[in-house]
């Protein structure tokens, strides 16, 4: 029951424009031309004999000719005429497409014309079935049971006006001759198909959601329309202008480098599903799929942006980055992403995590930004908002880039990934095969149950370092430590990314993966003090999931104090100056002025200068932890990592 | 023995029955105009389309104004009775409820036919959809000014300005519509979701014996239909057949008895 509400009301109930309903309809007009328009032919019935079918191919012959286009995009016109519902199948008539052969088509009749103005009523759908209903041979299909219950719930108020109106409509309609009432009852049926499609299609009449304008009003030319014309003007006016020889480069760089990957303009293998109605293509592509396509991997190496977007890709990454140890990088920027499209109730809970594990002096897992970058970004955690660590997070992003994402090119994670890629084969289907194709349509999962499952999984991944977690920090360690507990490292983990593989699955799931990598520094310390199970290394730190990342990083600060940066510099193959994720210079006056400690080729000894300011410890919360702390670091003055805004008098000079 | 009146038939509930038994005709006859104003709508920009059919439509149309406005009447002076009996109030509001549904459905039909209008003007032969039908509405018409039979005056010659004055009239018709429905709505408050049918769940399937029900809409089997015949047929003779066996059975038994 619509009524029609005079009051200036701001909600969304406007149809958009639909210029396309428009312009059909002067084509259909252009075809009942008499001298150009189409041929049509009786159609014989049983009884009678209905005038007005067309054929398939003479509607795509005259589209063609027309319109001077080749007969696949006929075709495709023609198809959309018939989804909208300007045309109708005889035959087959749940099937609106047209069909390049003899089928027979018919003219719709204009009141059943899809219009912008008047949207399809409910009620006219409840008449309808219950139109259906009286007529002795109208049984309704499952789909249509389903809605007839529905409406006759949602609309019982009405029912009685509804079976009379049905009653009546299908007493006026017994007064024609029969011809007429098939032709009436065709065209109505076909109507609904439209409107109504069964399930599994998809109706050409949607068109998402409603506008806030109604686009069939007038714009009043009031004086703050005008205005906003000018301020749109003025600020065009004012806008940065590239020159176009610069911006149609990179246009045409674009399209040539990414032509061969787009579904519409070249083939994709083995074939699109929007055509053949074959999933391969999507279930080979799914963003936790082990083996990706050589296509995927070939954007990889297109850009950095490339790699981050893909899941996949992040987690090859992030596995390359394990293995130099430098995965806080990606660690901390992943975080940021959570920070940035995160729940608004969690920010500031998420920002403190985020500075004590990553930006804090002494932090486990120290990223390398510079000091002007980490001064802004600390201030502006005293009061975190969304957008407070996109300096940082823009420096680390950079820097991942320019320094990691090269190696990673060169490295023999990804010529391995590369290696293994497949390449599936091309489909090629015959007809009656993409028949069967279209028949065997089935919906993917909800995305509640994906959801549902992603966080099974991530539920799992956390479980799995609570168990596997060790720490045992119980001798204190003066000041100046040495560690010389590396004498079974080696030997154990010679490879410490291999070693770990080795006891995960043939193909270990990214995540796993993802949460191995940053778990070398622990291991280590965790080393250090005798504990010989390599194997049995927690996954800590790195964590894909957000949720799981506050209790991995407890672990990692229960596993040891010290950041697991120092040790990355340990790693054998990025022992360079040029190690962006190792501790190389000091990040500020007020950072511990020794150099990070390097590798000095070996895994035994490892000098680590850590000046008394320096020494971490967990705040109350966190009592499992303090104790490890404070056996890892001395007894000598613990002092706690306090976020700046938290309180001001502890920390000198940190915020 | 005097005769004792048990049945104390108040005048005045005699009248509200009365009223109730008018109000239900009249939307009666108004949802059997709005579906047969339905029907012939159909049929506009059709090749069936000419100056009849526009008369026919244009009378209909009238027809279910009139009707309207006397149902407005009668339903809004008895609603805004506050004396009026629960069971006759709800009864009341079922016919309102079907009063308003039918107004919307002619709102509707009267704006799609003004908005074909636009594109399929009589004086255009050319631009007719060949829809495939092939009579044209009269008997529709008939049935909705409840006349045995529609006769018009075939009047070939289009009459000067007639399209324009069509629409005019159309335009002001639609807009009076409009107000009358927003008018309601002000005067009678009648809280729609509140108001419970007494019909059946699913409509009475009308016993139909012509053949219309024999003929199928359904294309793709053309010769279900003579399936479904020799199929009867069959049924017929057998039963015939039975029956004839039993009466010379009977009759035999009767006669060597």
């Amino acid at each position: 029951m619509t009524i029609r509400n005079t009051l200036q009301d701001h909600g969304q109930r406007y149809r958009p424009r639909m210029a396309s309903l428009k312009k059909s309809e002067k084509v259909l007009l252009e075809m009942q031309d008499p001298k150009t328009g189409l041929k049509s032919q009786p159609q014989r019935l049983v009884i009678t004999t209905i005038p007005h079918a067309i054929t398939g191919e003479d509607i795509i012959a005259w589209l063609a000719d027309r319109f001077q286009v080749n007969t696949q995009e006929a075709r495709s016109f023609g198809s959309m005429l018939v989804a909208f519902g300007y045309i109708y199948p005889l035959q087959d008539h749940k099937r609106l497409v047209i069909k390049p052969d003899a089928s027979l088509y018919r003219f719709q009749t204009p009141y059943f014309w899809p219009t912008q103005l008047l949207p399809v009523e409910d009620t006219d759908y409840a008449i309808y079935l219950a139109k259906r209903n009286i007529r002795k041979k109208g049984i309704l299909e499952m789909h249509e049971q389903e809605h007839y219950n529905r409406l006759h719930k949602w609309m019982n108020h009405k029912w009685d006006f509804i079976v009379m109106q049905a009653k009546e409509q299908y007493r006026a309609a017994k007064e024609r001759k029969k011809p007429d009432r098939v032709v009436f009852d065709c065209q109505e049926r076909a109507y609904w198909v439209v409107h109504r499609p069964p399930p599994g299609t998809v109706s050409a009449m949607d068109y998402g959601l409603d506008r806030q304008i109604d686009p069939n009003s007038d714009e009043a030319a009031t004086p703050d329309f005008y205005e906003r014309i000018m301020i749109f003007t003025q600020q065009s006016i004012m806008r940065p202008r590239v020159k176009s020889s610069v911006s149609i480069g990179a246009l045409v760089k674009y399209c040539a480098t990414y032509n061969n990957h787009d579904p519409f303009l070249s083939n994709c293998l083995p074939s699109n599903p929007w055509i053949t109605d074959d999933v391969t293509f999507w279930t080979l592509n799914m963003p936790c799929v082990e083996i990706p396509t050589k296509m995927r991997v070939e954007r990889w190496t297109f850009s950095f942006a490339e790699l981050l977007s893909d899941t996949r890709g992040r987690d090859d990454f992030r596995l390359f980055l394990k293995k130099e140890f430098s995965g806080e990088n990606l660690a901390f920027w992943e975080a940021c992403e959570d920070l940035k499209w995160g729940k608004a109730a969690s920010i500031k809970e998420k920002a403190e995590h985020i500075y004590k594990t990553f930006l804090a002096r002494g932090a486990p897992r120290w990223i390398n930004i510079d000091g002007k970058t980490m001064e802004v970004t600390v201030k502006g955690l005293k009061h975190p908002h969304r957008y407070v660590l996109d300096p940082a997070q823009t420096h680390i992003y950079m820097l991942m880039k320019k320094d990691s994402y090269g190696r990673y090119q060169k490295s023999p994670v990804f010529k391995d990934t590369v290696k293994k890629a497949i390449c599936p084969d091309e489909h090629r289907f015959s007809g009656p095969q993409l028949e069967q194709n279209y028949k065997k349509r089935r919906p993917s999962l909800s995305p509640i149950i994906l959801r549902q499952m992603e966080q099974e999984q991530r539920a799992k991944m956390a479980a799995n370092i609570d168990i596997t977690q060790l720490c045992r920090f119980t001798t204190p360690v003066p000041h100046l430590a040495v560690y010389s507990g590396f004498t079974d490292y080696p030997t154990a983990t010679a490879s410490p990314s291999l070693t770990f593989l080795a006891h995960t699955p043939a193909c270990p799931s990214p995540i796993s993966v993802g949460l191995d990598s940053t778990s070398v520094s622990e291991r280590r310390v965790e080393e250090a003090e005798g504990d010989g199970n390599p194997a049995a290394r927690a996954p800590v730190g790195g964590n894909v999931s957000r949720s799981r990342m506050a209790l991995s990083l407890r672990r990692l600060l229960k596993g040891g104090c010290t950041p697991a940066t120092m040790f990355a510099s340990l790693s054998p193959k990025c022992h360079s100056a040029a190690g962006t994720s190792s501790r190389i210079q000091p990040i500020g006056p007020d950072q511990p002025s020794q150099a990070p400690p390097r590798r000095i080729g070996n895994f035994f000894q490892i000098k680590v200068d850590i000046p008394p300011e320096c020494r971490i410890y967990p705040i109350e919360s966190e009592d499992e932890e303090e104790e490890s702390r404070a056996a890892f670091r001395g007894g000598v003055g613990a002092k706690e990592i306090i976020c700046p805004w938290e309180s001001l008098t502890t920390h000198n000079g940190t915020g | 023995m005097p005769l004792i009146n048990n049945k104390v038939g108040d005048d005045g509930t005699v009248g509200k029955d009365k009223a109730l038994v008018d109000g239900k005709a009249l939307v009666d006859s108004l949802i059997k105009v709005v579906a047969c104003y339905r029907v012939l709508a159909t049929c506009v920009g059709g090749c069936t389309d000419s100056l009849q059919l526009r008369d026919e439509l244009r009378q209909t149309r009238e027809k279910a104004q009139r009707l309207a406005m006397a149902i407005r009447s009668h339903l809004t002076s008895h609603l805004r009775d506050k004396s009026l009996p629960e069971e006759q109030r709800k009864e009341m509001e079922i016919l309102w409820v079907g009063f308003s549904s039918s107004l919307e459905l002619l709102h509707v039909d009267m704006c799609k036919v003004f908005n074909m209008g636009d594109i399929f003007s009589l004086s255009k032969k050319e631009t007719r959809v060949q829809n495939g039908l092939q009579g044209g509405g009269s008997e529709v018409a008939a049935r909705a000014l409840s006349v045995p039979d529609l006769n018009q005056p075939q009047s070939t010659s289009l009459p000067a300005e007639f399209e324009s004055h069509e629409r005019s009239t159309m335009e002001k018709d639609i807009s009076q519509l409009d107000h009358m429905i927003d008018d309601m709505e002000m005067k009678v408050n009648v809280l729609r979701w509140m108001v419970e049918p007494h019909g059946p769940q699913y409509p009475d399937p009308l016993s139909s014996t012509d053949s219309a029900s024999l003929l199928s809409v359904d294309e793709e089997q053309p010769g279900h239909q003579h399936l479904h015949q020799r199929r009867k047929l069959f049924v017929l003779l057998l039963l015939v057949a039975v029956v004839l066996v039993v009466a010379t059975i009977s009759i035999c038994i009767v006669f060597f008895s």
